[in-house]
Parts: structure tokens; sequence; C-alpha cells
């Protein structure tokens, strides 16, 4: 049997990290793959797709309400294909801390033998600014040893891409921690496609995959389902089941060497983001 | 710098007056650096011995007479209870009182670190409320409920109409101050804010802010002769002596490191003076205070005919022992207040101070002026040499082996056990009255002499004991590892 392979998603907020987590697994189960997805966002929204809809306890409002010894699988629910969702959850807004909830919530899954054998992915979603080190959690302590960071054309989408990459090159001095690649969550942004192979070549890695934009991701998520379930025949739906299959495939990870401002900006300018006076259009 | 009370936080020493933890050099060059702004790379990445500010803090709010310190935080924030509960309780046994304050942590686990816990923190409150009855509830902080934000402030705000004592919220987290007297301030900021209140008449009291006040007695007898009788903070003290102290003629205190911020608040928000002179240490020491507390109070003539009549019974022997005294040297490591201060009365007894070493240092109190012992020192061209150091024993040690002093002076608990393994004769300046007015000066200089009559005791425990340190250490300058961190450099061991 293979070793797991943990896999960290990160990116800006909004930039679409659970919807593409989720479509990217539901890709993956029909590829065979025996998946788990951790959401690691108090918000609990990482897994709504996959078990169509807001349903499931977290792991931290089961610890506080039923004390830390719980089965497995009242924090643990089967979701689209045999998925495995589990929300770890934290505090409300502006109370106590949800980093450390993340840390607490990832050591109960492991104590309580999540981590089986069969399992072929582990996803980690976290939350998109990665405000402290407990949201580092899943790539300390060898954790997620894989990470993707999804992102746009959109200035701030590479700002935060980069300052993610600083914080996976400090782990991986340390630990074995490698970053597989960009996916971009096109926002259809002019030369969207150029700049995000030149920022990812910049940053000692590749462009995984490239995700057009398509409104049927919007459509399938009111529904509560994944692209692949609410339309398989659809083109979007292929786009995500070859997201999949260059996860699967993908052997190349590396170190990410971060640039600084200057250098970001520099390509920006370079992929013309930023010197067009008349491309706002309302 | 103006005292905010209607803010439960208190900015740090080091944010709020200017002090440091690290400098290597003479006095000279310490008050010039301070006075222009030149002072660089005062912190040290590493300490090897310090203590909490919030130990320091609820150590002197415990000290009050059945108050009640609620400390939000893991029950090892609480360790220091343990402590000053016995302290508390020695000291009013000792004074023939009786202390009922309690002590107790929220013992915050880790579902309430991810979650908060303001809502125990209220039931706790109130339940400590109902159990104890105390006099005045102190809400503390700690780190973890500093780190995750909890809203200390507003559980105290909504319980304040329930409770019909004061009840204040104390911000101590540890981490904020690498000076633990910051502590004090925060005890300070939260008396002055919640229990002292605005004055109805005025007293012939002197609030007098000291330790543990073991000379009460004596000094009660000294402000007789003046008609003036003094309080004593915090050590216990009553919540309702504590409103009162805004009544009182003036604020003094034995160290103006515990002092300082009490003494400028009741000034600044009450009018009440505080007597800004060296302290009372020695015989320049204990005639300029009692001079200024008759200053500010109108009792210049009364206090002049007691130096006077003192005089004449203490000056005499003190110089008797001052000849045995002239040419000893010592080497000397306190706080910042007493350094300087005891500095001074060696000076004062001919002994010549080679190396003082503060734990750290204030480049000026509230008020914006510089510390008045280090004033006298520099104003009578006094100088030594001089580190701020925040108790780093290893440099304690290479400046003794260097120095070779006759004696070694502290106040901290166990920093003279060091210098006598070391060899050196050591007086532990532990009680803060130890050096006090005439009669204790001389006390302290016969201490001194009888320290270094007899040393077979050092010698004999000196050559038995292997201290931890390396003579390639004892050959390095003072400021080796200091001066490198500054750089950024590595020391080649």
């Amino acid at each position: 049997m293979s070793e797991i392979r943990q896999i960290a998603i990160y990116g800006k907020g909004g930039i679409g990290k659970s919807t593409t987590t989720q479509n990217l697994t539901a890709g993956l189960v029909e590829h065979g793959k025996k998946v788990m997805v951790v959401g690691c966002d108090p918000k609990a929204d990482s897994t709504r797709l996959l078990l169509g809809g807001l349903a499931q306890k977290t792991v931290l409002d089961t610890i506080r309400d039923e004390g830390e010894d719980v089965e497995l699988d009242r924090i643990m629910r089967t979701g689209f294909g045999g998925t495995r969702c589990v929300e770890s959850g934290g505090p409300e807004p502006g109370v106590g801390c949800a980093g450390r909830g993340i840390i607490t919530s990832i050591n109960m899954l492991e104590n309580l033998g999540a981590y089986t054998d069969d399992l072929d992915f582990v996803f980690y979603d976290v939350l998109g600014d990665v405000v402290c080190g407990g949201f580092a959690m899943p790539i300390r302590e060898g954790k997620a040893k894989e990470i993707y960071i999804v992102a746009s054309g959109e200035m701030m989408a590479l700002y935060a891409a980069n300052n993610i990459a600083k914080g996976i090159s400090r782990y991986a001095r340390a630990g074995g921690v490698r970053l597989g690649g960009i996916i971009c969550n096109s926002r259809n942004v002019d030369r969207e496609l150029d700049l995000l192979r030149a920022f990812a070549k910049e940053l000692g890695t590749q462009l995984l995959y490239f995700i057009p934009r398509d409104n049927i991701v919007q459509r399938a998520e009111i529904n509560r389902k994944t692209v692949i379930e609410y339309k398989p025949d659809s083109a979007q739906a292929n786009e995500y089941r070859n997201l999949a299959e260059a996860v699967i495939n993908n052997t190349m990870f590396t170190i990410p060497t971060p640039m600084t401002q200057e250098r970001l900006e520099q390509i920006l300018l370079e992929y013309g983001l930023m010197d067009m006076a008349d491309d706002y259009k309302i | 710098m103006t005292i905010n009370t209607n803010s439960s936080n208190v900015a740090t020493r080091e944010n709020r007056i200017g002090s440091i933890t690290g400098y290597i050099g003479n006095l000279k060059d310490l008050a010039e650096k301070s006075a222009c702004g030149t002072l660089k790379g005062c912190s040290r990445c590493f300490s090897q011995s310090s203590t909490c500010l919030s130990s320091c803090a609820l150590a002197q709010l415990s000290a009050i007479r059945d108050v009640a310190i609620i400390h939000h935080g893991p029950a090892g924030c609480s360790v220091a209870s343990a402590g000053a509960y016995y302290l508390d309780k020695v000291m009013a046994k000792k004074r023939g009182v009786t202390n009922d304050t309690v002590y107790v942590g929220t013992d915050m686990n880790e579902q309430d670190t991810i979650f908060g816990s303001t809502e125990q923190l209220g039931k706790i409150i109130r339940e400590v409320n109902r159990r104890y009855s105390p006099k005045a509830i102190f809400v503390t902080s700690s780190c973890a409920t500093g780190i995750i934000g909890e809203d200390i402030d507003s559980v105290v705000d909504d319980l304040k109409e329930e409770i019909n004592v004061p009840i204040v919220a104390v911000h101590c987290e540890g981490f904020k101050s690498r000076i633990w007297a910051t502590g004090f301030d925060i005890a300070d900021h939260a008396v002055l804010s919640s229990i002292v209140q605005p004055p109805k008449q005025k007293r012939n009291t002197i609030n007098f802010k000291n330790f543990y006040e073991s000379a009460r007695p004596e000094i009660i007898e000294i402000f007789r002769n003046f008609d003036l009788e003094p309080i004593f903070l915090y050590c216990n003290s009553t919540v309702e002596e504590l409103s009162h102290i805004s009544e009182s003629l003036a604020t003094t205190c034995i160290c103006g490191t515990l002092g300082n911020y009490l003494g400028n608040g009741l000034e600044e928000k009450y009018g009440v003076p505080y007597v800004r002179s060296i302290n009372q240490c020695g015989i320049t020491g204990f005639e300029t205070w009692l001079r200024e507390i008759g200053k500010v109070t109108n009792r210049s003539e009364a206090v002049e005919k007691y130096i006077a009549e003192q005089r004449a019974i203490y000056i005499p022997q003190i110089e008797e022992i001052k000849k045995e005294l002239k040419g000893l040297r010592a080497v000397i490591g306190m706080g910042p207040g007493y350094t300087f201060e005891v500095s001074r009365v060696l000076n004062e007894l001919g002994i010549e101070v080679v190396w003082a070493l503060a734990w750290h240092y204030d480049k000026k109190y509230e008020n914006g002026d510089i510390p008045p012992s280090m004033k006298y020192l520099l104003d009578n061209d006094i100088n030594f040499e001089t580190s701020i150091s925040d108790q780093q024993n290893y440099e304690v040690m290479n400046v003794l082996r260097k120095f070779k002093p006759d004696i070694y002076l502290s106040r901290h608990p166990g920093s003279t056990v060091w210098a006598i393994k070391n060899g050196t004769s050591a007086v532990y300046v532990a009680d803060e009255y130890m050096i006090f007015g005439y009669k204790h000066t001389l006390e302290f200089a016969k201490t001194i002499l009888d320290s270094i009559r007899n040393r077979s005791f050092e010698k004999n425990l000196a050559s038995r004991v292997k201290l931890p340190y390396t003579d390639w250490w004892y050959e390095q300058n003072v400021d080796a590892f200091f001066e490198a961190e500054k750089e950024n450099k590595k020391v080649t061991i």
C-alpha cells in the first residue's frame, strides 16, 4: 500500500480553494481514489458540495459538547462517492483562537485513527489568510507534504500566493513539505495563462492546471453539488477530471523561491496587467 | 507623561519611559547617551534569569487585605499564588492582623483557549464574590488570554452593576515587557483607577509605598515628631485605606522603581505631591528625604530639629566605623532603584564601587526627569563601571572574578550565594529598610565589616564548589556576548 498523499490547499481568501478542492476530489473519486477532505476554516464550509449541505457537526463543536471521548463517526461524514469529510470548525468570529482550534482538531483526528491505510489522498482546505501559526499546522510536523496554491491573474491573488510560498520555503528547510504547483482558477483576466506561467516559473514551480471560468460551477454550488455530480457531461466536469489526473501524475515537487515585491510587480507589468488605462469598463 | 486611568491597559516601561535591559559601560556614558538618545542595542535576545511581570503585579495586589485575585489563565500561570499566599499570611501575622485575600486561578484549558471563556470567567467572578465576599476583585489576564484577545474588560464592565465592591480588569500578560517592574505599574494602575476615590478632606497622612513594612513602628515614631501619620502600601493595606490615599499630604516611597507610577499618578490626578528625592538610605539620603517631606508638608522646622538630635547620636558612630571601611572595594547588583541609591551610600561610607549592575534602567521617570538617585551621582561627579544586566549571572561572575571586590551586595534571593561560592564576601540587602536612616546605615556599615572580617566561610565554600563557568569565559570582556549580539556576530568559544 502506497503512502497517503496529504495535500494542503492554500490561496487568497475567496479565490475558490474550497470549490476547487471539492471538484478535484470528485474527479479523484471517479478515478477510484479514496479521499478525505479536512476543512481547516472556522466557517466550516469546505465540504458542503461533497455532503450536499452544511449538515456536518464540526470537530471542535463535538469536543466542546461531548468532551474528547468521541467516536470518529461523530465527526466524520461520508460524502459524494464515499469521500470522508471532516470540518475542523472554530470559535465564533472575534473570540477565542481559531488557529489553536486547527491544531487541536488535526491532533484529534490522528488520535481517533482517521488516517487509515486505505486512503489515497487527504486534503486540507485552509482558510485564505494564513493569519497565524495554527493555520500553518497542516504543513508543519510532516502532516501535508504537498502544497497547491490556488491563484488567478489578479494582483492580490499572486501577492498572497507569493507570501504563502515564503511560508512553504521556511517549513521546507526543516521538513519534507514541497510545492506541487499553482492551480489557476481563472477570473478571465487578460493574458492570465501567460502571467500565471511566468509567475510559477519565477517561483520555481509549475502551473499545474488552468481551470477556465464557467458559471456552471456557481450553478452546481447553488445546488450543493460538485460539477461532476451536477452535470457529469459538461465541459467543466472534464476540466476537473483533467485536474485530478494532473494531481495524480504530478512529479514536480519543489522548494519555492519566493520573489520580492518589486519583482512581483515587475512581472505584473510585463504581462500588461498594470498599464492598461482603458481596460476598465463598466 | 499623562497617566490615563480611563483605560485598563498600561504601556510597558520600555514604551512609556524608555527603560532598557542591556548596557555595559559606565555611569556617565549611560547618562549622556540616555539624555541625547544615542543608546543603542539595549535589550538582549536571551536571558539567563529574570521573572514574570505578572507575578510582580499580582504579588503587589494580593498583599492588600481581604481582596480577591482572579487570575484568568491556565493553571501554571497561577504558580506564584502559593508563594504570594504564604508571604501575605506571614506579613499579616507579623503585623498582628489577618489577611483573607484569596488568589484564584481560572484553570483555562485548551478548549477555553479555542472558544474563549468569558462566560465561565463571569461565573467564576460571581462565585468568588458569593463565597468569599472580598472587598475588591482584581481580574487579571495571562499570556494565554492575551494572545487570544479575551475580552476581560467587557466581563468586568458587565458585572460592575451586579457586584457592589470595586472590580477591575488587570492586564498583566507576561510577554509584554522584559522588565518585571512593569508589574508594579500595572498594580498601581489598577489601584489608582478603581480603588482610590477623589479626596473629601485632607488628612495628616503620608502615603508610603514600600514592600514589606518592616520598619513600620519606627517610621510611625519618626513621623509622630512631625504630627504626620504614614500609610504603608500595599502590604497589609485595606481597601478602605487605599480609597482615601488621595487625601494624604504627600506620597513617598522606599524605592523609585516601586513608587514612581503611583506617586506621579496621585499627583497628576489628585494633586497629592510626590516626594521625588533620593531615597532614605544613608545619611544624605535620609536627610534629603526628610527635608523634602518637611517642605511639602510645611514642617521644616520640626524636621530640622529631629535631624539635629539624631545626628548628634549617630554621626560620631558612623564616622568611627567609616575609618575601618575606607578603601574597601565593592560590586553591587540590584534593581535600578537600589543600585544607584546604595552606590551613593557606599560612596558616603568610603567604600569604592568598582562595578554596579542594575537589573534594568529607567531613562526617566513618569514626570520626565531622570531618576533622582542617578542624578545625585552625576551631580556629585561619582562615576563607576556600570552594566544593565537583567540578572545575567554569568556577567556578575565575570565581574567578580575580574575585579575581586572585598564585598558583593545584592538584593534578590539567591544572587549573593553565587558570589559566596566564588569566594567573595557578600551582603544580602534583603529588607528594604536595611540601610534606612541613621540607625540602619550604622547597622549596615557594621554588617559589611562583619562580613569581611571573617572570610573563612567563603573561602571554604569556594574551595569545594566548582562553578559552571569556564576559564575561557573569565578571560573574556564582560560585554563579549552582548557586543557580539549587537553586531550580529558569533563569539568563538
